[in-house]
């Protein structure tokens, strides 16, 4: 209650006092006033609508670059190592770059270890992958290798390392390290074992082998296509380290690189290194000398001396630090649509500028508890028959959908900026399907539908067929500013069909236990995280024995396997979906799958999808190469910066 | 009764006491429908095995008596287990009850320096202007909520930049030398030490004022005036001493919340302190970590009121621990 008590008025405090006292405030005659640079995508612009339309796995039109596409980064050799030469401008070296995180700090800099976003960001700048993704494209390059090929059959992939690696203690790091970090400390489920199931299927882990020098193969049973995709977030580790340490219990490998570890035992491949961690307060990385990237003119990269990542307890004092020019980026998620306006006001005397990413990959929704079945224990429903009839009507789950104003609730929630949604697939995301169309607010065609499905209204109130009055409860978590004026709104919408809403804001942490684990509950506002690259990544949500099914969730048994017997007709399609597009490395098959399966998802409605936000961050003029794009986000602290190596403080001293 | 019978007495009095304590605590949080792993729930690409394995490691799977006695006999042991966040409770806990301690003996200090005086003052001036003044004040300390007073100071540093905004130390801290890391703190201190302070200063001032006001009406300080003694010597000697016991009942207490933070102050400033870590434990139901924090807040009032009675008695002869 007083977290949530605290962030309602921080918010008040935050959003009077700042447009009251501090800097002149400027008209702008543009609402949002977000900058869209000429070079986006700009759907009027004909030839953008055109190379959409030629190739259906463009970026939408919403997606805007607001930087050109520098074309692939080149290899160079010096003296027989090598490297990866910067895209950016030659800028200078030295300077510390400041940035702020909100929330508790990190978990773990074990990023193996890591099960929470900032602990795997953290690891993101220490260590890198195999591969990576192109920022401007979103496609798998290579980046601790030098290349790779997928075989004809797309069940084995080659990787061929770079010469002349080392990590940041000038170990070599070599094909073995590949090796081992896949083919056992991944295979055998050290660590984290979700990122074992993002690169394979259960049952078909990829043999790993080293072929000749230093070329490591992955041979998979059945192509696995979501592999090349996940795979940058699956970090190789430093063998020399972690061998003894793969010999112990799982127990020890957890409190390895713990938060209590000295960072000097740290060796990275990253650019950055953790240098000194002080709870509650920051987090500091010096750059790692062997970082194997060159600028233009063959110096070794990152330009950066330091990185400091100040930890705050909320959004709002991340925004003050940041005018106050206590830290110099705000990243994705940092900057809210509420704040955006404000922001945009102070661009200039501030001495900062803000970029649009364009739509997030997440999504925000609402959802009906679609479950069927008894509790096991006490035999009751979960939910009340006569609500479980509603709901499992897509007539009336329709009904809902078109009563929601979603341009409405964006321009009240989130300042308008933020984007309608209607797909699972947002429009960041390289799969979306265009052929579907928004849904619109249309509460004359809620009435029809509601009545086709037998519902009556009488007077104000609606009724089912069975003359049960048409009531259900909506929750969401407290704190969250812009769900919860997002449920008032729809409350607001549904009353005037007839239907009573009761809401109730309820803690996150006691959300997700009703809608995880005692499934009491009946209907819910939340969002969830999506992938940019594969939307087989929403396996875990869309399988009907996923773990997340949320709108009907399924649980484990005594032995912790997750059947669905009485899975809808249209959720086993999805399943098979799913599975025909990961299984298959041709391009085509996989677009088709895809967009079959946004249309299932969009024709029956288990989740009315709402908006998605607009990405937005800021960083002070002084900031060279900082060249965000829509495909170059990361889990922060990493976020926006994926060319951390080249970025540099203008008029730093070395 | 000597004084270490008493002491030990009073020790073996607030055993069960703090057994109570835990248990309801701990009755409570297990009663709370917050879901400790609600984070890796909510994460799509986090797979069931990997949460299985997280509550096996924290024994969430077993029933919760037998929760209840694994925590206490690691307690005594002195074992305060492992947090939900990473890394063992007793080092999160140290790490930030130093950042506390300083702040509250610090804020201490300027309350009482600066309340003793000002009560004293408005007492003896009771009714004139800088009394009414006074009152007002602290009227308004008692009122304000200290996230809103945090809030003010807040902007008030961003729009003059003269004073940090939240934090406790500056980013290049490492680098400094020490008298500058001395004074990087002290500097990053100011807007927290106001705030609270201003805060307890309304409490501590009114106390004084009408404890130092019953006793100028008693019989004896007419007395004193009528012997033709000073006006100073009346109420140093005399008045001030025969008010000052209540007070000290308050340092007591004031002693049991130096190392219970001011969660809302530390939210708001980003003061790495015990009450901020406290808090954020609740919310994700950060078992050990919470309970670890409740009791170190129980053993603390109980130390201080003890030493608040053990100083009565040696201030004040008229009083024997009986």
């Amino acid at each position: 209650m007083k977290k949530q008590l605290l962030t309602a008025l921080t918010c008040l405090m935050a959003t009077s006092l700042l447009t009251g006292c501090i800097a002149p405030r400027k008209n702008t005659t543009n609402r949002v006033g977000i900058p869209t640079s000429s070079l986006a995508t700009d759907p009027a612009d004909p030839d953008a609508a055109k190379t959409a339309e030629s190739n259906t796995q463009q970026p939408s039109g919403k997606l805007t670059f607001l930087f050109p596409n520098p074309g692939p980064p080149k290899l160079v050799t010096k003296d027989g190592a090598e490297y990866w030469q910067s895209r950016g401008e030659v800028g200078q070296f030295g300077g510390s770059l400041k940035l702020g995180s909100f929330g508790g700090g990190p978990k773990t800099f074990n990023p193996w270890e890591a099960s929470d976003v900032e602990s795997h960001g953290i690891g993101m700048l220490q260590f890198d992958s195999l591969v990576d993704f192109d920022p401007w494209s979103g496609k798998a390059i290579p980046k601790l290798a030098k290349s790779f090929k997928v075989s004809e059959d797309g069940r084995t992939i080659d990787f061929v390392m770079r010469k002349g690696l080392k990590w940041s203690d000038g170990h070599p790091l070599t094909a073995d390290d590949a090796v081992f970090t896949y083919g056992n400390l991944i295979k055998n489920g050290f660590g984290e074992t979700s990122s074992r199931d993002t690169i394979s299927t259960p049952g078909d882990y990829p043999d790993v082998v080293k072929v000749g020098e230093d070329t490591v193969s992955f041979r998979f049973k059945k192509p696995f296509s979501p592999f090349l995709a996940n795979l940058n977030a699956v970090m190789v580790a430093p063998k020399h380290i972690f061998e003894p340490i793969t010999k112990g219990s799982k127990a020890d490998f957890h409190n390895f690189w713990n938060i209590n570890s000295d960072p000097k035992t740290f060796v990275a491949s990253g650019a950055m290194i953790v240098e000194r961690y002080v709870p509650g307060q920051r987090l500091e990385f010096k750059r790692n000398p062997h970082y194997s990237f060159v600028d233009k003119e063959g110096r070794q990269l990152p330009y950066l001396d330091k990185m400091v990542i100040g930890i705050v307890p909320d959004q709002n004092t991340m925004i003050i630090k940041f005018l106050g020019e206590e830290i110099d980026l705000l990243d994705t998620r940092s900057v809210r649509g509420i704040d955006a306006a404000l922001m945009k006001q102070r661009e200039s005397s501030g001495n900062f500028t803000m970029y649009n990413l364009g739509p997030d990959d997440g999504t925000m929704f609402l959802m009906f508890n679609l479950c069927q079945r008894k509790d096991p224990k006490t035999g009751k429903f979960y939910v009340d028959p006569i609500k479980q009839s509603w709901f499992n009507d897509e007539k009336f789950r329709w009904a809902i959908s078109h009563a929601v104003d979603r341009k409405r609730i964006i321009n009240n929630v989130q300042k308008g900026v933020g984007y309608p949604l209607s797909t699972n697939e947002t429009e960041a995301s390289l799969y979306f399907n265009k052929a579907l169309k928004q849904i619109e607010y249309d509460p004359a065609l809620s009435a029809k539908l509601l009545a086709e499905a037998g519902f009556v209204k009488k007077g104000n109130d609606l009724f089912d067929a069975k003359g049960n009055r048409v009531e259900f409860d909506l929750l969401t978590n407290s704190g969250n500013t812009g769900r919860d004026a997002c449920c008032i709104a729809i409350k607001e919408e549904l009353k005037k069909l007839g239907i009573k809403v009761n809401y109730q804001a309820i803690e996150f942490n006691t959300m997700t236990n009703r809608v995880h684990t005692s499934l009491d509950w009946q209907a819910i506002v939340m969002g969830l995280s999506g992938s940019r690259f594969e939307p087989y990544g929403g396996a875990n949500v869309w399988k009907s024995n996923g773990r997340m099914h949320l709108f009907d969730t399924r649980l484990p048994d005594k032995d912790g396997t997750v059947k669905a017997p009485d899975a809808r007709p249209w959720e086993i399609e999805i399943d098979n979906l799913l599975d025909t597009a990961a299984g298959t490395m041709d391009e085509q098959k996989r677009i088709e799958a895809y967009n079959r399966f946004q249309k299932i998802a969009y024709d029956k409605q288990p989740f009315i999808y709402i908006y998605d936000i607009m990405l937005l961050t800021a960083a002070r003029n002084n900031l060279g190469n900082y060249k965000p794009t829509p495909y170059g986000i990361y889990y922060t602290p990493k976020g926006t910066l994926h060319n951390i190596e080249e970025i540099y403080k203008k008029g730093a001293k070395h | 009764m000597s004084t270490p019978v008493y002491i030990l007495k009073r020790i073996l009095q607030a055993l069960p006491l703090l057994f109570f304590i835990s248990l309801m605590a701990f009755t409570m949080l297990k009663l709370s429908p917050i879901d400790p792993l609600a984070a890796m729930r909510a994460n799509p690409s986090v797979s069931q095995a990997a949460i299985n394995a997280e509550e096996e490691r924290l024994g969430l799977n077993k029933p919760a008596p037998i929760q209840y006695a694994i925590w206490l006999s690691s307690t005594l042991q002195g074992n305060l287990g492992v947090s939900t966040t990473g890394g063992s409770v007793a080092a999160r806990l140290m790490q930030h009850a130093g950042n506390t301690l300083l702040l509250n003996v610090v804020t201490l200090f300027f309350t009482w320096l600066i309340a003793l005086p000002a009560g004293v003052y408005a007492a003896v001036h009771r009714g004139r202007l800088i009394d009414k003044l006074f009152g007002f004040l602290t009227a308004v300390g008692m009122s304000m909520p200290t996230f809103l007073l945090s809030f003010l100071f807040l902007m008030f540093a961003l729009a003059t930049h003269w004073l940090p905004i939240g934090g406790m130390t500056s980013s290049d801290f490492a680098e400094r030398d020490t008298l500058s890391q001395i004074a990087d703190i002290a500097y990053h201190l100011i807007i927290p030490v106001c705030v609270l302070t201003f805060v307890s200063l309304a409490g501590i001032q009114r106390q004084v004022r009408s404890n130092l006001l019953d006793v100028l009406r008693a019989d004896y300080v007419r007395s004193a005036r009528a012997k033709g003694l000073s006006e100073e010597t009346v109420i140093y000697k005399h008045a001030l001493r025969n008010a000052i016991n209540p007070l000290i009942t308050l340092l007591g207490f004031e002693f049991a919340g130096l190392l219970s933070g001011a969660a809302l102050t530390e939210m708001v400033l980003a003061y790495p302190g015990l009450g901020r870590l406290t808090l954020e434990g609740v919310l994700t139901k950060d078992m050990n970590l919470v309970m670890a924090s409740i009791m170190l807040g129980a053993v603390m009032l109980i130390a201080g009121n003890l030493f608040a009675d053990l100083l009565l008695k040696f201030t004040d002869p008229r009083i024997t621990v009986e």
